[in-house]
């Protein structure tokens, strides 16, 4: 079992490359995998029919079955389980599947492309129909469910040309997926009640389960959906027409004997245990018998012969359903009979059509003319197939016919007028069904009045040869039905023995079945010869129930929801965004926290110490000033002046570390600030188009005050002690430093610094990456190569220094005389932008403010400072340099390239991390080393050092990387030449990795 | 003495370390384009083998615990492997390295040589290192550096390049990080302030004590500020305006791991930090929007990345959903549709990258013939297309499943109702990526609205001779290079590889899930997180 | 523990004078705003701290709470850093927005403004199919014959 599944998807994978060799002959080789499994089912078919159909799988007399563990923690097994239904379904499948690929040896050209993909697909989709019938679990059966909805999605595609079959394609994939989601729906709320969601356990339970009452009910029902969708009924059954724009063989296949059969396989599978749910019956009964009414209506006024067949199909469905969802033995041995009859019938139907496409060019009922003469044999198993449709002696479909009709009467009778009401529709049903069958057979073959014969060339024998097989079939079951009733028997006795068991014959006696046969069928004699009256009236008759117009509605409905809600919600504004993510923030905690209880803020203490007051009034007036500044450097000014209070509240606060950053990183903020955006107008754009300054301010004000109360409250939730109260002694004693916070974060967090250093690292790349936009720019610049006064020649100075006349001729002076100036690369910037005294000072300063930075890298064990604050002095040094000397000089000054000293940096810190890890240690384990050199004394080094100067290393780095970027850089492009860059603005703009 | 499966989990930070330490090597090597390539491939390959040896160690179970310097825990910072964490590892390294291996191969093809990649390498691998950092942390101030690692990382690599484009993009992505990672430490000070501690074990602990109310505070602010970088609605608005703009192999990284980050740091947040689903009702609600509207978004979106970009956020609903079902089966459905989820839909924006290559846009009014044109190229797409759809028998379809399942073990209306939502945000998924199949793929070109002239040309002329044509074309891109430079070998292997990982997503689901399920029993007894950290002052224990 | 209402208040009116400049167009406002919320940040950090002390450096004789809490501070200097590097990255941002579009506000995304726009009439979905009514008159026939017009209306 498990075999022929693997055997039937693996050929479908290989076959694109057997179609590459042998080109359409490999439908033939196709053909024979189902063909052999086929004949593997009938030889162990007795196997399969002989089981006790109910047993638990595994007992001994159950039907052969294949169970291997997949997820046991979802409760989904691949368990395989061939019964009597199943073994009904596979002859189906598997027979009438290998006929259609013998078929499609013909029926396609050599030199197509696609049918390397398409066999396959047609392939893999017998072998998905198999796994869905053989499947003895619900999800597993599901998957093979879902697989058909795609295969068929990919095969109505095929002709993907074409807009109405990618149209159509669609369609049938959201309708049938929509069924089958809502089917797993109830399939869950089914494995969830039952515990298992193994099929045959589940039917086995189905007498308890029932006894749930509404929660069974609706979980029968959503699975139903599924079966319904799947099977075409009302409303889901427009996109089986719809599906007809796939190549014949695929209608013949999918839309006649396979994917179509899923939903009356499912209903087929699950009738015995729960027929009797409250809306099985109503749905299936009514819908079925609706189904097949609008269908026989609609096939009656086709004129495409394929759309003849399709409605038909349609037509046939609902009856199918109707018939099995009485749930009566009789009913049941009546519903897989004509299943199998349709099978054999409406695939030869979609067959012929094919060969009259094929050979003539058309399907259309008012271009055929006089088929019957030009192609006799042709017409012959055209009238055995369409006779067998139409219920007509002594062909299968009559036989079928008959048991259904048996067994309406007998629902008839115990069901009263309802049982009449259906009883009658059925009849009104197949009347038409008569009728179409006769329209088919006319519309197809007839020499009609005033048309010439269409041409049409001889059928070959290869191509007619899966017909016949089928039309065999059709004839010789009417004769001997009771081998296929042997094959349905077990299945009916999964119901309750029924009081008078019906059997399938040719010839019953004098019936009332007959009779009803005979009415009908006169009926549709009627209906047909009657036909242009009434499509006349079907003209006048407007579409009241057009699910297809209702389909579109939805469709276009969700894409407009879709669009209004887009429109609403994706406004593209960040500051939308940034409101509603505020507003969240805001209210959210808000609310929770006024409406819980939380503890009320106690413990307040106004201040510190006086000295905190006032620069908290600094601070805020420096907050409101930045509010109100319109140009742009007196806004940053205005944000310093707050930064520069945060450096003195940590002052007070007791915390120097914190405060020689926050003063260094303020300086190297500003100074980056006014790098940067002196290439910007000088006016802030304050009068914003958008406004809303009042909902901005509310939104400010309720986000600051709701972030005061939450934090008075969470301070005073307080209850435990600090883990911090360890800190002083941990760091002492185990990170041998008396800086806690240092030893803090070169030691016990020194993770938390490495990611951050990192950081620092990646932000100095981007500053880079922005700029330089094509790789870091690592390029270096030689004083000596530069020409003297080029530099910065025409720009305004930084810092906006005014030169009075005489002092620019000083400046003048002393550029040109000065042999040796006081800075490396001094002459080279053009005289109205050098400053004697800055340089001079430079000049004094720079090596100071270095040696000091090393002493804040040695000493931040110990005292207040440390890598960071260390490394961002020497950056200040750095900066002061190139404000001093310009561009060349600050190449001069460091002539490593920022990107080297980050990596050395990030690599040591990352070496002296990982390092203790060879020693047996913990990762960033440190040691201390003491050491006594002879002039020095005594000496205490910790291993952790190594890191902080990494730290330093990545930190001179980051300010070189932003003083060359947002400095050097854009410097060169203010002055409209650039020695090193060579592309220019606008190109930058389309370049990048990829699109 | 350390043993065998203890010395795997205590080489944990180095899965950090490493690719840290692989930028730093990037920097100093900028200038050899091939060195760089190389180390950065071979700092992720090691850093891969290094977490599937940590996954094998907690594969069956058990929570483990470094502390970084030694430091006894609460005091130093500690980083936690246990089994959800260790699998995310894993698949999100796998993910990186495919997308470096694309990368690289479309920068090979472009030949790009001086090129943003002396940027690209050393900033991918700081974000691989924030991303493990992330999922590593055992202390709420270092998962904030994690973050900030991963953030400023993703900065640089969605501004690559600088164009108006991404600029714009980067700046709505950059402020909205930034805002979320403020609103993070504002958390963070706030849980400070009330517990006096950031170890995450610890907090566990104390944050049971203290006052409900102020909990409750704090666990909403803890969620809002992830929620933003997860994506959840109201929260994800910023997401299909950010990532689409960049280069594609970034996006792809970005859409596949970024919000799992911050999906990963909710899941923590509910089973370890304020264990007990509480806001389970809210968080349903919050899923089942996010789903919805996410979908919407996406159908009603013409260009395919904006497209992946609104099912992205659709399908954190899905994450969400799980988390706050969260009974065993939902927690572990959720673990294995993170993976799933990260595979699949980095596949597919790795695919629209190689359409722009192909076609020269992914905007489906100007798509067509691409299934003729490259029936490889249809496969790469199909697959993963479907397996998002949740369409089985694929890992979509599993995880769906489970969630679904653990939905209606949970029973309440409202999980119905998130149950209904959840197929319907299937379907209409399933509608998207039709429509893309429909017309980029199956369409003809010449039927297309605009369609782009690259893939005009040679349309008509014998197949095989549609290169040629370009070739003649002068001044076109790809004049000289023809086929290969089109879609080149590599990237199409490499998003192959990645299709193929979905696919073994589903193959090994059987053991997938009782490990997800293991995993998911993990998360739920948060006892083994605390035992593992504060349990022995050895730093590690079983 | 202790709240100290000064620092509160300070950080609160940081926080709004941040989130009311973030909400700004121009993005060196939005800049600024960043740095103004990362100071409010810090001083909430520090907050949570308690009662200042002495400088957290060691001395033997002094108790553990006699200092201010030294895990606050290592946190804020992290955190400082990273407001940094971020404050230097958004920087370059906005230089280079002005270098390529001389733009210093923050645009909107005009896709989005063109999907909420769009029309819902969609030519593949919604236009009149004619029906076929054969499959061989199409180029399955001759795939590879030039088809000189395509169906399109």
């Amino acid at each position: 079992m498990l075999l022929v599944l693997i055997a039937l998807f693996a050929v479908a994978g290989i076959a694109p490359f057997l179609f590459r060799m042998l080109g359409r002959s490999t439908f033939y080789v196709l053909a024979a995998v189902p063909a052999l499994a086929f004949v593997w089912l009938l030889a162990n078919f007795s196997s399969f029919i002989e089981a006790d159909q109910g047993a638990a799988s595994g007992s001994p007399n159950a039907p052969p079955v294949q169970m291997f563990n997949w997820l046991p923690s979802l409760g989904v097994h691949l368990d395989f389980r061939m019964d009597a239904l199943a073994a009904v379904l596979c002859l189906l499948v598997l027979g009438v599947g290998a006929l259609v690929l013998f078929y499609c040896a013909r029926y396609f050209k050599n030199e197509d492309p696609h049918t390397g993909a398409f066999g396959a697909q047609l392939l893999a989709f017998a072998a998905s129909m198999f796994g869905l019938v053989t499947a003895d679990d619900m999800i597993l059966m599901f998957i093979f469910w879902e697989l058909t909805t795609i295969l068929s999605f990919l095969l109505i595609g095929f002709n993907r040309t074409r807009m109405g079959a990618r149209r159509s394609a669609l369609t049938a994939l959201m309708v049938t997926t929509f069924g089958g989601l809502t089917m797993l729906a109830g399939l869950i709320m089914l494995g969830t009640a039952a515990g298992t969601y193994r099929i045959s356990e589940v039917l086995a339970l189905a007498p308890e389960l029932t006894r749930m009452g509404t929660y069974i009910d609706v979980a029968i029902v959503l699975m139903l959906v599924g079966a319904i969708s799947k099977s075409a009924l009302i409303p889901f059954h427009f996109w089986l027409p719809g599906a007809m724009a796939a190549p014949t063989p695929v209608s013949a296949y999918l839309h006649a004997a396979a994917m179509v059969k899923a939903g009356i396989y499912l209903i087929a599978r699950f009738a015995p245990g729960f027929h009797e749910t409250a809306f099985w019956q109503p749905v299936l009964l009514w819908l079925g018998l609706a189904t097949m009414l609008i269908g026989g209506w609609r096939a009656l006024k086709q004129n495409d012969l394929k759309l003849v067949l399709a409605y038909g199909t349609v037509s046939q469905l609902g009856f199918l359903v109707l018939i099995l969802g009485i749930g009566t033995p009789n009913a049941a041995m009546a519903g897989l009979a004509m299943m199998l009859a349709h099978g054999f019938f409406k695939a030869t139907l979609f067959l012929i059509v094919g060969i009259i496409d094929h050979k003539s060019g058309t399907r259309d009922i008012r271009q055929l003319s006089g088929l019957r003469s030009s192609s006799p044999v042709l017409f012959v198993v055209a009238v055995i197939a369409a006779a067998s449709m139409a219920g007509v002696p002594p062909l299968f479909g009559f036989v079928a016919k008959e048991a259904v009709y048996e067994s309406l009467l007998e629902h008839a009778s115990s069901n009263g007028a309802p049982g009449m009401v259906l009883l009658l529709g059925v009849m009104l049903g197949s009347a038409m069904t008569f009728a179409y069958a006769a329209r088919f057979l006319w519309g197809g073959f007839a020499r009609k009045a005033g048309m010439k014969p269409t041409p049409f060339p001889k059928v070959p024998w290869l191509f007619l040869a899966p017909l016949l097989v089928l039309t065999l079939a059709t004839v010789v079951f009417a004769w001997v039905p009771g081998s296929l009733e042997a094959a349905i028997t077990p299945y009916v006795g999964l119901f309750p023995a029924a009081d008078h068991p019906i059997h399938l014959a040719i010839w019953h006696g004098f019936t009332p079945a007959l009779g009803l046969s005979l009415v009908s069928m006169s009926a549709g004699v009627v209906i047909f010869v009657a036909r242009k009256r009434i499509s006349k009236v079907q003209a006048m008759v407007p579409a009241y129930f057009d699910a297809e117009r209702d389909y579109k509605l939805i469709i276009t409905g969700v894409d407009n929801l879709a669009i209004w809600l887009t429109g609403r919600t994706q406004r593209g504004s960040l500051s939308f965004y940034l409101v509603v993510i505020l507003m969240t923030a805001l209210v959210l905690p808000t609310v929770v926290s006024l409406w819980l209880q939380t503890p009320a803020p106690g413990n307040l203490i106004a201040f510190d110490t006086p000295a905190q007051l006032v620069i908290g009034c600094i601070m805020i007036l420096g907050a409101l000033g930045a509010l109100q500044a319109n140009r742009r450097f007196l806004a940053v000014l205005m944000v310093s002046v707050s930064g520069y209070g945060m450096a003195a509240i940590f002052a007070l606060q007791g915390a120097p570390d914190l405060a020689v950053t926050q003063l260094l990183v303020e300086t190297i903020v500003l100074v980056a600030f006014v790098l940067a955006l002196r290439a910007l107008p000088v006016e802030l754009w304050s009068k914003n188009p958008t406004g809303h300054r009042l909902v901005r301010a509310l939104i400010g004000i309720g986000f600051g005050a709701s972030m005061i109360y939450i934090a008075a409250t969470s301070m005073a939730s307080r209850i435990a002690d600090p883990i911090s109260l360890a800190y002083p002694e941990l760091a002492y004693t185990g990170g041998a430093g008396k800086n806690i916070v240092n030893v803090t974060l070169v030691d016990m967090r020194a993770w938390d610094t490495f990611g951050e250093i990192t950081v620092l690292a990646a932000a100095a790349t981007g500053v880079a990456s922005l700029i330089f936009v094509r790789g870091r720019g690592d390029k270096t610049l030689n004083a000596a190569l530069v020409p003297r006064g080029s530099v910065d020649h025409g720009s305004e100075a930084i810092g906006g220094a005014s030169h009075s006349r005489s002092g620019m001729a000083v400046a003048k002076n002393f550029a040109i005389s000065s042999k040796d100036s006081w800075l490396v690369a001094g002459h080279t910037l053009a005289p109205e932008r050098r400053s004697i005294t800055f340089e001079v000072v430079t000049r004094l300063l720079f090596h100071t403010i270095l040696l000091a930075s090393v002493y804040l890298l040695l000493a931040g064990h110990n005292t207040p400072g440390g890598g960071f604050a260390g490394g961002l002095l020497a950056g200040l040094a750095l900066a002061i340099r190139y404000l001093a000397g310009g561009r060349v000089e600050l190449a001069e000054a460091i002539p490593v390239s920022p990107g080297t000293l980050m990596g050395s940096g990030l690599a040591l810190a990352a070496a002296s991390a990982v390092a203790p890890l060879f020693f047996g240690a913990q990762i960033f384990t440190s040691a201390a080393i003491e050491f006594s050199w002879p002039l020095f004394g005594d000496h205490k080094f910790v291993t952790s050092t190594i890191f902080d100067i990494g730290v330093y290393l990545v930190v001179v780095g980051l300010v070189i990387d932003v003083l060359r970027s947002l400095g050097s850089e854009i410097d060169e492009r203010s002055e409209g030449r650039s020695p090193t860059d060579t592309h220019d603005l606008v190109s930058d703009a389309e370049t990048g990795v990829g699109r | 003495m350390i043993d065998a499966p203890l010395s795997a989990v205590s080489f944990a930070p180095l899965a950090v370390a490493l690719p840290i330490f692989g930028a730093a090597l990037a920097f100093i090597m900028r200038r050899k384009r091939r060195t760089q390539i190389t180390v950065t491939i071979s700092v992720l390959v090691i850093t891969l083998c290094l977490e599937i040896w940590m996954l094998a160690t907690v594969w069956g179970g058990g929570t483990y615990a470094v502390t970084l310097g030694g430091w006894a825990p609460p005091f130093g910072i500690s980083m936690v492997v246990d089994g959800f964490s260790a699998f995310m590892l894993v698949v999100s390294s796998v993910v990186c390295l495919a997308v470096l291996l694309y990368a690289t191969s479309q920068g090979m093809a472009d030949g790009d040589e001086d090129g943003p990649v002396s940027i690209f390498h050393p900033a991918y691998l700081i974000l691989v290192a924030g991303v493990s950092n992330a999922f590593l942390a055992g202390d709420l101030f270092n998962l904030y550096v994690g973050f900030e690692i991963l953030l400023t990382a993703s900065y640089v690599l969605l501004t690559l390049g600088g164009t108006v484009a991404r600029i714009r993009a980067g700046t709505t992505y950059v402020v909205v990080s930034v805002l979320s990672s403020m609103l993070f430490l504002i958390s963070i000070g706030m849980i400070y302030a009330a517990t006096g501690t950031v170890n995450m074990a610890d907090l566990s602990l104390k944050l049971a004590e203290i006052a409900p109310g102020t909990q409750t505070v704090l666990h909403v602010m803890l969620l809002v500020a992830f929620g933003i970088k997860a994506a959840v609605f109201p929260l994800s608005f910023w997401l299909p305006d950010s990532y689409p703009t960049a280069p594609a192999p970034v996006t792809a990284v970005f859409a596949g791991l970024l919000t799992k980050v911050g999906v990963y740091a909710i899941i923590r947040t509910e089973t370890l930090l304020f264990p007990g689903n509480k806001f389970s009702t809210a968080l349903l609600v919050v899923a089942g929007l996010t789903m919805l509207v996410g979908i919407l978004g996406a159908v009603a979106q013409t260009d395919i990345k904006r497209m992946l970009s609104f099912t992205l956020t659709s399908h954190i609903g899905f994450l969400i959903f799980g988390v706050a079902v969260g009974n065993q089966l939902a927690m572990g459905a959720t673990v294995y549709y993170v993976a799933h989820h990260i595979v699949v839909q980095t596949s597919l924006f790795l695919v629209a990258g190689l359409i722009e290559r192909r076609a020269g846009t992914s905007n489906i009014d100007r798509l067509g013939s691409l299934a003729k044109l490259s029936p490889l190229l249809g496969m790469l797409f199909f697959i993963p297309a479907i397996n998002l759809g949740g369409i089985p028998p694929f890992s979509g379809f599993l995880g769906k499943l489970g969630l679904v399942q653990g939905g209606a073990e949970m029973g309440t209306p409202l999980a119905w109702v998130l149950i209904a939502v959840s197929l319907l945000t299937s379907l209409l998924t399933l509608l998207t990526i039709a429509r893309i199949w429909n017309r980029a793929f199956w369409r003809k070109a010449e039927d297309a609205v605009d369609p782009d002239p690259l893939l005009l040309v040679g349309v008509g002329a014998k197949r095989g001779a549609t290169y040629d044509i370009v070739a003649d074309e002068p001044g076109s891109k790809y004049s000289d290079r023809g086929d290969s430079a089109l879609l080149p070998k590599g990237m199409l292997a490499m998003t192959g590889a990645l299709v193929l990982v979905g696919v073994a997503l589903t193959v090994f689901a059987g053991p997938l899930f009782d490990f997800s399920d293991r995993a998911a029993e993990q998360l739920l007894n948060p006892g083994h997180y605390i035992e593992a950290v504060l349990g022995s002052t050895e730093g590690n224990s079983p | 523990m202790s709240t100290n209402v000064t620092l509160l208040i300070v950080m609160g009116v940081l926080f709004a004078v941040g989130i009311y400049l973030l909400l700004e167009r121009s993005l060196t406002r939005v800049l600024l705003g960043i740095v103004v919320l990362g100071n409010g940040v810090n001083l909430l950090i520090l907050a949570s701290g308690g009662r200042r002390g002495e400088a957290p450096l060691y001395e033997a004789d002094l108790g553990a709470e006699e200092y201010s809490d030294p895990l606050p501070q290592a946190l804020i200097l992290t955190a400082i850093v990273i407001t940094f590097a971020v404050t230097a990255f958004m920087l370059g941002m906005i230089y280079r927005s002005w270098a390529i579009s001389r733009a210093d506000v923050v645009a909107d995304d005009d896709e989005d403004l063109r999907v909420s726009q769009q029309s819902t009439f969609d030519f593949e979905e919604d236009s009149p199919v004619p029906e076929d009514t054969t499959e061989f008159d199409g180029d399955e026939i001759q795939p590879d014959t030039i088809q000189e017009t395509g169906p399109r209306a």
